[in-house]
């Protein structure tokens, strides 16, 4: 039985200044469960970080109340807070000297007493937090020597350290590479399985979220926050909240964002998974209609249009334009 | 084993501070060998009157000083750098030294400047200690007033900057108008100096530093905490507006009584930070406290003794020899690779 360890009702968040107050999420209402890597998405500017500030318990809300453990988050202390709640920030400074051990034990600084000595339960957190990550072999690297994934992976072990219910992370997977992004994600996927933490994770990477994530909250302007299984966001079609406009829609056959084609159709026969890059190049190469039917063979991989034989789709192109 | 290492290091520089501290008294226009001190000292067995006189009410105090001055420059400093995480940032960035100064310069300048000679020509070093204390707690004042109202930490930092340029502008103007003999008095005192005072003030001295220290202790953790930015240190229960007004008090304390007892003293509070960094290869302020601590008073006594031009008569101001110094400690740190990372 998944518990809510956070939960949301009826919030209203914003920013004052003076007596002006700029309303920039209403009537939000929320559950993030443990166990489960939740992933919030949702276009720029949309108010993502308020919402994560409000969970954080770092911003009053004008309207309604945000509670952790049952208990409103705003009466916690500060110390009380961060032993429930870490985070992971997109904060680019980080001293060169410390190295990642060091690093990951500041998130026991919430539990030690004032002179920050580690006991020996401290150190045994954070020898599993290492563990957890699978970075114990960079125990004794100099921040500044390791790379981008790395780092990343030793922040999520601090805040892991920080041993609370729930963790919170502002775009963990920007500037990383392909595999280091899905890396982490499943990192934290497990994580969130292996010690049901809930885990609030903001992105932009739809694809790599549609593959890892337990459940999405899709926010927004002006309509309310929309949680569900991200399988059942695509089916409904809710998961072109995230595309306003229309130049894109996510294309629920293929599992990831097109550009909307002015109704070009290709008359393309042969397997599927071969036709659906070749159209995608026409699209790109501004090519709207085809004159015969096309053929596709593999292997070896051919194309037959007009009477002759391409080997690649550059070569088709080349021909066509 | 790394954590013994670094307590290794620190007795090293314990060691350190004891030899420049027995070399600067040994140094000076006479020479005077470290082991008739000794037994001066413990012994009472003096082979001079005229030297008990020497170690005992000049070169002790100064001595004294230059270790307590250096303490609380290289402290506010480490303290600086790591709230605004910023690694130029030392103790007189809030605009404690130019407070310090105008207080003096209104004391010894706008007499003269104004056509009275209300303070007379002699100043008496007590005047002078209250007057830079006077001038280094408005400016702290309302450098708090803005803290309180900004809570933004690179706000203050520039805020603080202004007020220094605006506070030194002032001077600037004090001394444009006063006359010569003012103006010369009030220039050497801006070059500092570590000697000159008598016991009961380096006793107030150290009470004001040991005072000026508590805030620090009491804080370390929080300071290590602030390594990750204040976000971070926040997430992680800190209490970063309580560090902000620790830090503004405690700077204020050390620089404060510091310039307003021996005058400003350049690059100690900038240097000595980055010279325990990079010593002891940490970022941990349990560490690096202590260290700053020892490097900054081993470094003004040997600053100090070189400044005595030990075998003449003539000394040099202290502050042009801890920017001698300090200078290309700064530029040689500046330019090496990974500075700014490793900071």
């Amino acid at each position: 039985m998944q518990e809510a360890t956070i939960i949301g009702s009826n919030l209203s968040l914003g920013y004052s200044k003076g007596n002006v107050r700029k309303e920039i999420l209403t009537t939000l209402d929320f559950e993030l469960f443990s166990g489960e890597l939740t992933c919030l998405l949702g276009p720029n500017g949309v108010g993502k970080s308020t919402l994560v500030k409000a969970v954080l318990g770092q911003l009053q809300p004008f309207d309604g109340e945000v509670s952790l453990d049952g208990k409103p988050i705003a009466s916690f202390s500060n110390e009380e807070l961060a032993r429930e709640l870490s985070v992971v920030l997109t904060e680019p400074f980080l001293p060169g000297n410390m190295t990642v051990g060091q690093l990951v034990a500041m998130g026991r600084i919430p539990h030690t007493n004032w002179t920050g000595k580690l006991e020996e339960i401290d150190r045994e957190v954070v020898e599993n937090a290492l563990s957890a990550t699978k970075i114990e072999y960079l125990r004794d690297e100099r921040l500044s020597e390791i790379s981008d994934g790395q780092r990343q992976k030793a922040l999520i072990a601090r805040a892991l350290a920080q041993d609370g219910k729930v963790m919170v992370l502002d775009e963990p997977t920007a500037h990383l590479d392909l595999v280091n992004r899905y890396e982490i994600m499943l990192l934290l996927r497990q994580i969130s399985k292996s010690q049901s933490k809930s885990i609030l994770v903001v992105t932009h990477d739809l694809e790599i979220a549609l593959e890892t994530a337990d459940r999405f909250w899709l926010l927004n302007c002006g309509t309310p926050l929309i949680s569900g299984l991200p399988e059942d966001l695509v089916i409904s079609g809710q998961i072109n909240q995230l595309l306003p406009g229309e130049n894109f829609r996510f294309s629920v056959k293929k599992g990831r964002v097109e550009s909307r084609a002015d109704g070009a159709k290709f008359d393309i026969s042969g397997p599927d998974e071969l036709s659906s890059w070749i159209e995608k190049a026409l699209e790109k190469a501004g090519i709207k209609v085809l004159t015969e039917r096309m053929e596709v063979n593999n292997p070896p991989f051919v194309i037959k249009y007009a009477g002759r034989e391409f080997s690649r789709i550059e070569e088709l192109l080349r021909f066509l334009i | 084993m790394k954590q013994n290492s670094s307590i290794l290091l620190l007795f090293f520089a314990l060691i350190l501070l004891v030899f420049s501290f027995l070399l600067n008294i040994s140094l000076g226009s006479v020479s005077i060998s470290p082991s008739e001190i000794l037994s001066g000292i413990f012994a009472g067995d003096w082979e001079k009157a005229s030297r008990e006189q020497i170690i005992l009410n000049y070169r002790m105090p100064k001595a004294l000083v230059a270790i307590l001055a250096g303490i609380g420059l290289s402290i506010s400093g480490l303290q600086m750098q790591t709230f605004f995480r910023n690694p130029l940032a030392g103790p007189f960035v809030l605009g404690i030294s130019s407070g310090a100064g105008l207080g003096v310069a209104i004391l010894m300048l706008a007499g003269s400047a104004l056509g009275t000679a209300a303070f007379g020509g002699m100043v008496n070093p007590w005047a002078i200690a209250i007057a830079g204390t006077l001038g280094a707690s408005l400016v702290l004042l309302t450098v708090s007033l803005v803290a309180w109202k900004v809570k933004d930490s690179m706000t203050l930092l520039i805020v603080g900057l202004m007020f220094g340029s605006a506070v030194s502008a002032i001077i600037s103007v004090l001394s444009y108008f006063s006359g010569a003999e003012a103006l010369k008095l009030f220039t050497i005192w801006s070059m500092g100096s570590l000697g000159g005072l008598v016991w009961d003030q380096v006793w107030v001295l150290s009470f004001v530093i040991l005072i000026g220290i508590i805030p620090v202790v009491a804080s370390v953790k929080s300071y290590n905490g602030m390594l990750l930015g204040e976000s971070y240190a926040k997430s992680m229960g800190i209490n970063s507006d309580r560090l902000r007004w620790l830090m503004i008090l405690s700077t204020g304390l050390l620089a404060g009584s510091v310039t307003a007892f021996c005058g400003p003293v350049a690059f100690i509070g900038i240097a000595v930070p980055h010279l325990a960094r990079i010593v002891w290869k940490t970022s941990d302020h349990r560490i690096l406290f202590p260290a700053t601590a020892l490097i900054g008073a081993s470094l003004l006594l040997l600053c100090d003794a070189v400044g005595q031009l030990p075998g003449s008569a003539q000394t040099l101001p202290i502050n042009a020899v801890t920017s001698l110094v300090g200078a290309p400690i700064v530029i040689s740190l500046v330019l090496r690779k990974n500075f700014s990372k490793e900071f």
